[in-house]
Parts: C-alpha cells; sequence; structure tokens
C-alpha cells in the first residue's frame, strides 16, 4: 500500500516536472502536452474512481503549488477527470488501447472549458471558439500523441504493481 | 473526509466513490474558500514544494534545452549554410546602418536626457536569471526563474529582457520565483508614450499576441500619437519602475466608448523564446524616493 502511494507521488511528480520543465523545450504550436491528464485518466482506467480522484487531487496541488495563487482549484478540475474517467473502468481490458486515448481526448477538452469558464469567462472574455481553436484543440492532438507512449508505460507500471501486491 | 479515505486505504473497506468524489469537492472548495480569504496560509507549503522542484526543473530544463540545441543543429545545417551567404552580403550593408546608428545613439542619449532617462535606466541593479519552467496551463504567460529569496529577489520588482519589459515578480520563494508577464490576460501596466508624455495603460491579451500584439487603451483624445511610437512604463505606476521600454504601438483608433483612444503595441521582447531575463532589484518604492532628489535637482 505505501509502496504505491510512494510510486504515485513519485511518478505524477516526474510527470509534473517533465510537464512544466522539459515539454517546455518541446511544445508545438505554444502548447504542452498535459501529462497529468493522461496519468489521472489512466489511473481512473486501471483502478476505478477513487484511485483517480486522489491522483487528481496530488496533481491538482503540484499546480498550484507554483502556478495559482488559490489553492484548490487544479486539484476540483482533475478530482472531476478523474471521477468520469474512472466510470470506464468497468470496461477495462488489458489489450484495449483505444479508450484511454479517448478518454484523455474528452478529459482535456474538459479541462479547458474549465480553465476556460473559471479563468476567463469570469474575468469577461467571451471568445470561447478563439481559444478552442487555438490552444484547446493542439492540446488535445498533443495529449493524445503522447499518451500512445506514456499509456503504455503507465500500464506495465500497474502490472507490475499488480503482481508486486499479490506477491505480498 | 479525509480520514474516512484513509480508513479505506488501510482495512480496504470499500466505500462508494460517489462519497469520497463529494468529499473531496467540498474539500477543494474549503481549500479555494480559505486560501482566497486568507492568501498567506498557504505560502510556506508552496515554498518547500518550490524549493524542491526548482532545482530538478533546472537540471531537467538544461537537459531539454541541450537536445533541442542537437536535433536543431542538424535540421538547421542547411540552412544555415544558405544563411551564410545571405548573411555576408549583409555584412558590408550592415556597416553602413552601423554609422548610421551610431549617429542616432547621440540622439537618443539627448532625448534620454531630455526625459530625466538617463543613467537612471542604467543605474539599477540587475540580477540575471534563467527561467526554469512555464506555466502548464498553455493560456497564461506565466513562467519560473532559478533566482529567489536567497539572490535579494522580492515581489513587485521588474523583470527585463534586452531592453525591454517582460513582467513582475508575483511571488517568491527561497531559490525560485514567478514571473508574470505583460502578455498575460491578467496583467495590466500603466504606460507613456515616450515623445508625448500621454499616459496609457498595456494590458495583455492571449487572442492578440497570437498576432504579436498587446492591447494599449485609455489614451486621452487629445494625444498626437501616431504608428511606432514607443511606449515605456509611466511615472505614475506604483509598481513599475519608470522609463522601461515596453514596445512600439500600430493601429491607432478611437475605442467604442468614443472617449479614448485605443491601439495596439508589439513588445520589444520575444515572449516564444525567453530563456533568460534580467531583475532589477530595486522596488518601486526604493525609486521614488530617489526620483525625489532628481526632481529637486532641476
Amino acid at each position: 500500500m505505501i509502496i504505491r502511494a510512494i510510486v504515485l507521488i513519485l511518478g505524477s511528480f516526474i510527470l509534473y516536472v517533465l510537464q512544466t520543465g522539459l515539454f517546455s523545450s518541446f511544445s508545438l504550436a505554444g502548447v504542452v502536452p498535459d501529462l497529468l491528464m493522461i496519468l489521472v485518466v489512466s489511473i481512473g482506467f486501471m483502478r476505478g474512481r477513487t484511485k483517480a480522484m486522489l491522483a487528481g487531487l496530488l496533481c491538482g496541488f503540484y499546480i498550484d503549488c507554483c502556478y495559482s495563487s488559490v489553492v484548490g482549484i487544479f486539484p476540483l478540475f482533475y478530482i472531476i477527470i478523474g471521477n468520469l474517467a474512472g466510470f470506464s473502468h468497468k470496461i477495462y481490458d488489458d489489450d484495449d488501447h483505444m479508450t484511454p486515448l479517448m478518454l484523455t481526448a474528452v478529459g482535456e477538452l474538459l479541462y479547458n472549458l474549465m480553465y476556460f469558464v473559471v479563468f476567463y469567462l469570469l474575468q469577461g472574455k467571451i471568445n470561447l471558439s478563439f481559444y478552442i481553436y487555438r490552444i484547446t484543440i493542439p492540446r488535445i492532438v498533443y495529449t493524445v500523441l503522447v499518451s500512445i507512449i506514456l499509456y503504455r508505460i503507465l500500464k506495465i507500471a500497474n502490472l507490475y504493481l499488480l503482481r508486486f501486491d499479490k506477491d505480498e | 473526509m479525509k480520514p474516512k479515505i484513509k480508513n479505506k486505504v488501510k482495512k480496504k473497506i470499500v466505500i462508494n466513490p460517489k462519497i469520497v468524489f463529494w468529499g473531496l469537492t467540498v474539500f477543494c472548495i474549503i481549500l479555494i474558500v480559505v486560501s482566497y480569504r486568507f492568501s498567506d496560509i498557504f505560502s510556506p507549503v508552496k515554498n518547500v514544494i518550490g524549493s524542491v522542484v526548482a532545482p530538478m526543473q533546472k537540471g531537467i530544463n538544461n537537459f531539454g534545452d541541450f537536445i533541442e540545441d542537437k536535433v536543431d543543429h542538424f535540421s538547421d545545417m542547411d540552412d544555415l549554410l544558405e544563411e551564410n551567404k545571405a548573411l555576408k552580403a549583409q555584412i558590408d550593408d550592415l556597416k553602413n546602418t552601423n554609422q548610421i546608428l551610431n549617429q542616432e545613439k547621440y540622439e537618443l542619449s539627448y532625448y534620454r536626457e531630455l526625459y530625466e532617462l538617463d543613467g537612471l535606466y542604467d543605474q539599477y541593479k540587475k540580477v540575471a536569471a534563467k527561467v526554469i519552467s512555464k506555466d502548464p496551463n498553455s493560456y497564461s504567460g506565466e513562467f519560473i526563474i532559478d533566482k529567489g529569496e536567497k539572490d535579494g529577489i522580492l515581489t513587485d520588482m521588474n523583470v527585463l529582457a534586452g531592453n525591454g519589459l517582460v513582467g513582475i515578480v508575483t511571488q517568491t520563494g527561497s531559490n525560485w520565483a514567478r514571473v508574470r508577464t505583460i502578455i498575460d490576460d491578467s496583467s495590466k501596466v500603466s504606460g507613456m508614450f515616450l515623445k508625448t508624455s500621454d499616459t496609457c495603460i498595456v494590458s495583455g491579451d492571449l487572442e492578440l499576441i497570437d498576432k504579436g500584439y498587446i492591447n494599449v487603451s485609455q489614451i486621452s483624445l487629445n494625444a498626437q500619437i501616431y504608428d511606432n511610437y514607443e511606449v515605456v512604463t509611466s511615472y505614475i505606476s506604483d509598481k513599475y519602475l519608470p522609463g522601461i521600454l515596453i514596445g512600439y504601438v500600430s493601429d491607432i483608433g478611437v475605442d467604442p466608448t468614443k472617449l479614448t483612444q485605443q491601439c495596439r503595441l508589439t513588445p520589444v521582447v520575444d515572449f516564444e523564446h525567453i530563456d533568460a531575463v534580467l531583475i532589477i532589484t530595486q522596488l518601486r518604492e526604493e525609486y521614488d524616493g530617489i526620483s525625489e532628489v532628481f526632481k529637486s535637482d532641476n
């Protein structure tokens, strides 16, 4: 149990550092892929709602700590998405690589819409089509592309952890 | 709600995810309200996490730069050879222009004297810093630099790149600081036209920066301004030191209320490829003391 928690904390931390640090050098069209989103959605798909929500809480806190003056908004976003993604656990299959990709795309869309509402709409900026066209779509495409690789890595980590649990 | 989750984890009691969801949601909302109401309450936590993350990001960032350099190196080889030819031809041209520019430099220093900027602008003590991470949400124009309180960085210090204004420090940790750029949607800078001394408000706009512009508004109808006039930070700002170049204006027109003029501004800083910045380690409040002296001298 503790090992699983440590793996989650370390894994999400590494992804956060990668997302803000390394991928800034590799940004396409000015956007970076949302690695934390892939993590939350993948956990939701592989492990169910509760765990995805806890992972979302953690990921959100990382962003809050460095990039937000108000604590709690990003965890809330990720918890909502983790919760929704967790419903797909019922149809989880080891060889299914398409579902997490689609879930990531939908999650990213939802995240961007929530971000738009909280940070832009409330400021009186209403040009949604511009944000969708300029940021949301490139971000979804880039995130989905990265998730093709990242999901496989996460799945291997998950299988390894499950085996470890059985040994215990 | 938190203890319930812990119970679940330890004793493997399955509790309804619905309860977990609402519990965590309420928890987050409470956090939002608390941190909004008492903004200092979380700063020690943020500081500690920031201090741990900053060195790692710095390392990873260097690695990223290294890879990017290598990739660029190969892809640019052909371009470079062609460019080299063109550049050689340009050198002669530039030699000529340089001569002219040198003459204009004298003119510039004359203008600076006129605006009492001479000396002051160069006299600001500056600290150089590297950008180590950018906002994970691709919307906003914020980034984190690798210098913090240890190096004398404080909140509200102005940040430059080259000779143009980048933004302002909004939050500091022991070895990191958060900078909000002037292109950020929430950024508003009090500016001034160098030639006419008309004041204006320079506000960031994500939509416009895509085309390379930001907004300038609240310019008096009587202001005689034309394209390519310089906008600098104004004397009336309470956070920005005066006389820092922001950019050049274009597309001047009357705003929808017909009470003021508005225009667009091309920042002098290239925000897409920003990787090193200078922080002026002097706050506006301290500066006001100095300017008093200057005014009484004249």
